[in-house]
């Protein structure tokens, strides 16, 4: 089970709301590498991952995405916060306010609301660590995007870091695919299942 | 306190007990947050839960990834994992 923490895994404190950062903030929200999709990737491979360290790196790593998830909700919240209906429209925002407000909903930058269909669960350890290994980078690549298009420091700051914990995942999944390759038959070292190929 | 069994699935389905307890007296203190009841509801049963964990995790290792306790080893990611009938 999981217990709420009541505290930030890093600081988000923005100085000035901006709708335009957060129209392509909110990919990482619900986008296809976002961090909900993160979450729900590693917390629901884990169950068909037959290493327990593996399932340790699994379970702690989407423990750690949910806090990221919390973290682009921050950003969002505070850059939205106190925008008048104005505001909202000259960035067009609009398209997102008619239907949610400024609540926070998952959905792409593109506006298409979050899908499952982002993530992948193969229930094979190779198809699997190496879809992690891939959606680490490419949430990585979706940071330095966002990077590229935000110039407010206060914004940068938590943004860098998230960019950073990525590497970081992309080097414990990197662990898990030899920790996983390590257990494996070496005749059968890229297609063996041993979840049903004894 | 009372006693409270030694192995590792009965001190579990006690820890279990005592943190739904808590959890829904929880619940309810969002909502009632001075109700005197239910705030000592929540202190008594806070200590039982915390001298039950100490007692299964000196046995059975951590129940979260802050409670590693030995020098030699890190434990946390040894099975079985709670979703395996074996963790039950």
């Amino acid at each position: 089970m999981w217990i709420y923490d009541k505290k930030l895994q890093y600081p988000v404190k923005i100085k000035n709301p901006n709708a335009n950062y957060a129209k392509i903030i909110i990919s990482q929200l619900g986008g296809p590498d976002g961090e909900l999709a993160a979450s729900q990737r590693y917390l629901h491979q884990r169950y068909s991952m037959p290493y327990d360290k593996v399932r340790g790196i699994l379970t702690d790593v989407g423990t750690e995405e949910l806090a990221h998830l919390e973290m682009i909700a921050a950003i969002l919240y505070q850059l939205t916060k106190g925008l008048s209906p104005e505001e909202i429209k000259k960035a067009g925002m609009d398209i997102y306010f008619v239907d949610h407000t400024t609540g926070l909903y998952p959905v792409a930058a593109s506006g298409v609301p979050f899908d499952m269909k982002y993530v992948g669960v193969k229930g094979d350890v190779i198809a699997d660590l190496n879809e992690d290994l891939a959606a680490e980078q490419k949430a990585r690549v979706t940071y330095d995007n966002i990077l590229r298009m935000v110039d407010d420091p206060d914004v940068r700051d938590p943004i860098k870091y998230l960019r950073q914990r990525e590497l970081v995942h992309y080097q414990r999944f990197g662990d898990a695919l030899r920790i996983a390759q390590d257990n494996l038959d070496s005749k059968n070292f890229y297609a063996f299942n041993p979840s049903y190929d004894k | 306190m009372e006693n409270y069994p030694v192995d590792r699935a009965g001190l579990l389905r006690r820890i279990q007990a005592e943190d739904f307890a808590l959890y829904e007296v929880a619940l309810y203190l969002d909502a009632y947050p001075t109700n005197k009841k239910a705030l000592a509801f929540y202190k008594e049963h806070k200590a039982i839960l915390e001298a039950l964990k100490a007692a299964y995790m000196q046995k059975y290792g951590p129940l979260t990834i802050y409670d590693n306790t030995s020098s030699t080893e890190w434990q946390w990611y040894r099975g079985p994992w709670p979703w395996e009938k074996e963790a039950n």
